[in-house]
Parts: structure tokens; sequence; C-alpha cells
């Protein structure tokens, strides 16, 4: 935490880099390598990133995920060049155009299938979410089958939340900034993360089509009052009572606060993937069992905050447990305050960033804002040449002290609609 | 369980009561009677305790002796008492405890099968959908009865035509306009009713305001495109304009072909003069001269868009 203990003074400081745009930016260590990436690719600049887990004597270099997210970008870009070193701790990233699917290199059929190694041990929305933040800006539009045998759709250990939330607090973002149309998250298959919280065999189909030149700039600084919640409960190759158990405790905290609560239920069986042995080349086995719920709250105004909970994998918690867990975090989620829950503030503040040159503004809770992965994107984003944000008081009855963050655009937005 | 906690509370309520009243003197034999009546049966009634208390008003000193005793006296007199109060102060001091937990969760409260494809679908859920729904719900109600639904559309009426006109009421007080923003109003039903034109089009003006007013509409419209199509929304194609500013205008037949015919007189403007000059003086050396030049510039123009 030491690198996030300087003041906010360095965030609002304004950091107009004047030098060549061909030599790269200079990162350390794994800590947001995935956004770091993103913006590499939506500004255009090469970024170097050394240091990756050298300390560690087991797993130095670039952990299964990262790799797979690496190959991703180049199956969604067109000639990007990629430099890893031997042992895996320096990356060398010159980022391509973003194409999309358009047949080719990655994809076939319109459609890029990427596949996940089996030690994946994050889930899905660790690749969806930042691949949302590139969609809008590719040339043609994007769909991407996620299959394999690391695919895991549920809420995980690592603290990713599922397939779900994206599909239900995330995505509706994106309606704000003037993309709605032809956006869909499938889940083909569901998956818990499989034994010691590693693969699944979930399939999950993204389509985002809805390609901008820029997105809009948005003023949201009224969060309004909580209207509802909506939820899902997903039990994978388990008993669908507990879903209904999760329900019944969820419901019994969130009730009374809201009455327009509604939580659906989702039962499917377990994902097989192949386990050949020698035996029996064919052989598959049951993977990912386990089951999880998805609550999101929406507010008036049309915020959306979101929590997520899903059994361990070594199991041993009742589904009482988790349903009221979930309601809590929901509780919790929402009591921070502002116009955008934690783990959507990265989305909504990078577009904004690539908004047109203009000045956007969001309403966002003291400890959002303070949150370390808030503070390291202000910095990366610095890094980038973004202009720095201003902060200041929110106005009015202002019981819960939310900040409103300024965001200059940088009209950047979409190089391949630019050229076309 | 419930009874100690209910003594405990008695004694407390006892010494906060100790505090306030000054404990009752006694220099009545009847008092005297009395508090052995009371030690040995139930107390007596409030008159004669209110009796008690405005004695402890009026007296001011008495023996320290004869008041211990009479507060141990008193103490379980008061004692007695707050058994019977202590009861309310019981309720008053438990803990109530709240469970959050909803009783009648029926399955009515279960979702219909729309809701449930509304949310679980692919796409990111919206809230529109429900929106239609109470929407249709509404509409239902309306075609019950027939006389609602008179009273409906002549509401519906008024209120489209008001909506049409309410750029009109801006300036306007109230609702039925008058003056100019009656003839306005009526002019617009005219309109709707199929006239061809607006009464109150101007069909002269001054070529300046006609070209400004046309420059207006079209650079409106640019705009509108323009930001439409930055943030990637697909409008309709633009009506293809008549190009009839270049086109020579027709004369009639025999009509000269410069200046201006009226009174029996072909009148020259000194554009026209300049005109007749200009293209006799520079013929075919002119003509040549503006292609080539045209040329040029194009080449130009050219190179740069090659730059590019």
């Amino acid at each position: 935490m030491s690198r996030n203990g300087s003041t906010w003074a360095q965030i609002t400081a304004t950091t107009q880099d004047g030098h060549d745009i061909s030599t790269p930016l200079r990162f350390t260590t794994h800590h947001n390598l995935v956004y770091r990436l993103v913006l590499s690719t939506l500004t255009g600049r090469t970024v170097h990133i050394s240091q990756i887990r050298s300390s560690s004597p087991t797993n130095p270099g670039l952990a299964p995920h990262e790799i797979s997210f690496l190959r991703l970008l180049e199956a969604v870009t067109n000639g990007s060049e990629m430099e890893i070193s031997y042992t895996g701790t320096i990356l060398v990233y010159k980022p391509g155009l973003i194409t999309g699917s358009a047949s080719g290199i990655g994809a076939s059929g319109g459609v890029i299938h990427h596949e996940l190694p089996s030690n994946c041990s994050r889930g899905l929305s660790y690749f969806l979410i930042p691949l949302c933040l590139l969609a809008p800006f590719s040339k043609s539009p994007l769909k991407v089958l996620f299959t394999g045998s690391g695919v895991i759709t549920s809420a995980t250990p690592t603290g990713d939340m599922s397939v779900d939330s994206v599909r239900t607090a995330i995505l509706p973002l994106y309606n704000q900034f003037g993309m709605f149309n032809n956006v869909e998250l499938r889940i083909l298959k569901r998956s818990n993360p499989g034994p010691n919280g590693r693969g699944g065999g979930g399939e999950v189909q993204f389509t985002f089509g809805h390609q901008i030149r820029l997105p809009k700039t948005l003023h949201l600084m009224n969060a309004g009052r909580i209207k509802r919640v909506r939820g899902v409960a997903y039990s994978v190759g388990v008993s669908g009572s507990n879903n209904a158990r999760m329900i019944e405790s969820a419901r019994g905290i969130l009730n009374p606060l809201s009455p327009d609560t509604y939580i659906f239920s989702d039962v499917s069986s377990a994902p097989l993937v192949p386990a050949p042995d020698k035996s029996n080349p064919n052989a598959k086995k049951k993977i990912g069992l386990g089951f999880g719920l998805s609550l999101v709250a929406e507010s008036s105004t049309g915020c959306l905050f979101s929590a997520d909970v899903a059994s361990p994998p070594s199991g041993g918690e009742a589904p009482e447990d988790i349903g009221r867990k979930c309601a809590f975090q929901l509780l919790e989620t929402v009591s921070k305050g502002g116009c955008v829950a934690p783990a959507a503030v990265t989305t909504m503040l990078t577009l904004m960033t690539m908004g047109s040159e203009d000045v956007g503004r969001l309403q966002v809770g003291r400890e959002v804002i303070a949150d370390p992965n808030t503070v390291q994107l202000a910095r990366d984003l610095a890094k980038f040449g973004a202009p720095g944000w201003g902060i200041r008081d929110a106005a009015g009855e202002n019981e819960d002290g939310d900040v409103i963050v300024s965001v200059v655009g940088r009209g950047i937005g979409n190089i391949g609609r630019k050229v076309a | 369980m419930a009874v100690k906690r209910r003594k405990d509370t008695a004694v407390v309520a006892r010494l906060s009561d100790e505090k306030e009243p000054s404990p009752p003197p006694v220099n009545d034999a009847q008092d005297i009677f009395r508090k052995y009546f009371e030690a040995q049966f139930e107390p007596i009634e409030t008159s004669a305790s209110s009796k008690r208390k405005s004695d402890a008003l009026s007296s001011g000193d008495e023996d320290i002796d004869e008041e211990d005793e009479e507060d141990e006296d008193l103490s379980e007199v008061d004692s007695d008492w707050d058994g019977v109060s202590g009861d309310e102060s019981d309720e008053e001091a438990e803990v109530e405890v709240v469970e959050h937990k909803d009783a009648n969760l029926s399955a009515s409260d279960l979702m219909d099968k729309k809701a449930y494809k509304a949310f679980m679908s692919a796409k990111p859920p919206t809230s529109a959908d429900e929106k239609k729904k109470t929407a249709q719900v509404t509409k239902k109600d309306d075609s019950e009865d027939d006389a609602h639904e008179a009273m409906n559309l002549k509401n519906d009426l008024d209120l489209q035509r008001l909506l049409r006109e309410s750029h009109l009421l801006e300036s306007a007080s109230d609702l039925a306009p008058t003056g100019k923003n009656r003839l306005k109003a009526l002019d617009l039903r005219m309109q709707d009713l199929g006239a061809k034109e607006s009464l109150y089009k101007q069909k002269n003006m001054p070529d300046a305001f006609r070209k400004g007013i046309k420059a207006k509409a079209v650079s409106k419209d640019e705009k509108r495109r323009r930001e439409a199509k930055e943030n990637g929304i697909i409008l309709e194609k633009p009506s293809k304009v008549a190009k009839t500013d270049n086109k020579r205008r027709e004369r009639g037949v025999g009509g000269s072909s410069i200046g201006k015919f009226s009174g029996g007189t072909l009148n020259l403007s000194k554009q026209d003069l300049e005109k007749m000059q200009s293209s006799r003086g520079r013929g075919g050396r002119g003509g040549r001269g503006g292609r080539g030049g045209r040329g040029g510039r194009g080449g130009r123009g050219g190179a740069k868009r090659g730059r590019f």
C-alpha cells in the first residue's frame, strides 16, 4: 500500500506529457496490468511493464490469466506486438488497431473463439469488463465466445464478480454513454470455480454491436434512492433448493428495506470437461459445482449497485449464510454512497476520459474514490497523458460526504472510426 | 430467568425512586397505625398516600432515627408498589429483538414468467419492461366503461392539441390562447386539417432575409447530422434539394437574354454592362485562362489531398 500512500494533490495534478509518443511508458509490477493494457490500446501508447512478480520464487512472471488476456487482446486487435521476456517478468506491448471480430486473424465466421486454460483462477468478469471498455471503440462489432476448461461464470474467491452481475450492473452503464444497441451477454453454460478455485467449464457469448465515435459526456450527480432490487441465484450441479434457501434469507433482509425485491433462480447441471486417462482417452469429469447469488440494486436515477457472493470451492458454507452475506454486501455497497459502485468506477471513469473534449461530472462516495484501485487508475491515466481529475465536495444535502469528480474527456474515441 | 431480571429492575427502580422524594415523616398517630397495618397487610389506597405526600411537603425537619425506621418500612412498601408497577418498567427495559424476516413470502410474490424472461435474457435488463406492463393495465381499465372512454378521448384530444401548440404558450399566461397566440393556434389547426400553407407565410421578402433563413435551416440540419454521426446514431437520409439556383431561369420566348424589359424599354444595369464587356473583352483568351486557372487549382488541391 506504500505506493498509494501519497496525497490527493497528486491525483489532481495534471501531467500533460510533452514527450515522444514512440517511447514506451514504463510501469512495474502486475498490479492493474489489465487496465494498463486497455489504456495502452485505447491511447495507442506502447507500454513496458517490468518486475512482474519478479520476487516470487515459485511463480515468477505473468500468470495464466494474464497470458490469456494478452491472447484475447491479440485476437481483438490488428497489428499489436507483444514481447515477453524469458522469465515472463517483463512485458512490452505495442498496441494495434481495435478491429473487433472482423473475419481474419482471430475470428471465424464473425466470432472470436477464446479458450481459457484449465489453470485459470479468475472469474470471467476479469476478462469481460476490460473487453467491454475496448468494444465501443472497435472498428466492427465484437463477438467473443469464451470456452474452454477455465471459464468460471460465478463470483470467485479472487474477488471477481459473477457474469450475471456484469450483465445486470456493468453493461447497463454503457446505456448512459449512448451505447445500447445489440449488446448481449449470453450465458450458455454456468460454472462455479473448480477444485482449489481453478478451472471451470462454463461457456459465455459476448456481443457488443454498438460502436461509436465518442462516448457521450456524462453528468451524473444525483444518486437518488434505491427503487428496486433484482438478483439471480444460481446453482450448478447441486440441488435447486439451495437457490430457494439463498433467496429466502436474502429477501428476509432486503424485503423490509425495499419491497420491490425479486431474485430469480437458475438451476443448471454441472459442466463436463475432458479428463483423459490411460484406459479411457475420452473420459470427462464434472467440474465447477456450487451455488451463488448476485444482487443488483437500482436507484430512482438509474444508478446501479451490485453484490456477489458464491460458495467457496472448498464448500462447507450454508446457502442461508451466502444469501445473508450477499444481502449485507449489497447494503454495504449502497451505504458507500455516490452514483457508482466500487466495482463499476473503473468502467465509468475510463469511458468518461475517452469521451469528447468536455467536462463530465460524476458523484462518487468518499470511500469509493479513496479505494486503492481508483487511486491507481488515476495515476495510470495521468501517466497515459489524460488530464487530471478535479475533485470537490458535492453540493446540496451531502450527508455521506460524497465528492464530485470532474473528468475532462480526451476526445480520442474511436481511431478506427476516424479513419473510416 | 425472566423473574430474576424482573427483581433486578425492581431494585433499580426503587433506588431511582429514593432519590427524588424526601422520606415522609410521621407525626400523626393515625399514620403510625397505618404503617403498622400496611406492614401486616396490603397498603391502603391512594387518598391516604397523597395525604402522606402533602404531609411530607409540609414538614421540614424530623428525627433521623425515626426517618431511618420509616425509610425501611417505606422502602418495603415502595418495593411492593414497584412490584405492581415494575411490570411496566420491566417491559420498557427489556431489549426488543426485531428479526428482519418476512413471514408472508407467498407464492404470489414470485415473479411471473414474463418478468423472468425480461430479466434473465441475454440483454442487459432495462427498467422499461415494467413500465410497459403498467401502461397495458391502465388501458384495460379504460376499456371497461365507455363513458370513461369518451371522456378520455376528449381529454386526449385536448392534450394533443395542447402539446402541439405548447410552444406558443410559453409567453401566454393561461391555456386558452388569446390575441396573437390564438391566431397562430388557429393557423396550426388549419394546417392540420389540410391547408397547404400557413396563412401567415410571407411571400415576398428581401433576398438577404430569405437566404439567411435558408442558411440557418441548413446549418441546423447539418449540426444535427454531425452530432448524430459522432454519437453513432443513424439518421434518415437527407432529402435531395433541387438545385434550382444554378439553373438559368427560363425566360419568355423572344425575350432578351440580358437586362430587364419593362415599360417597353430594355434596362441594362451596371452589372449587365460589366458582364457584357468582360465576356467580350476576355473572349477566347479569358475563357482559356479561366479554365487553366481552375485546372491548376484543382491540381494543387489534389496534391494536398495526396499528402494527407
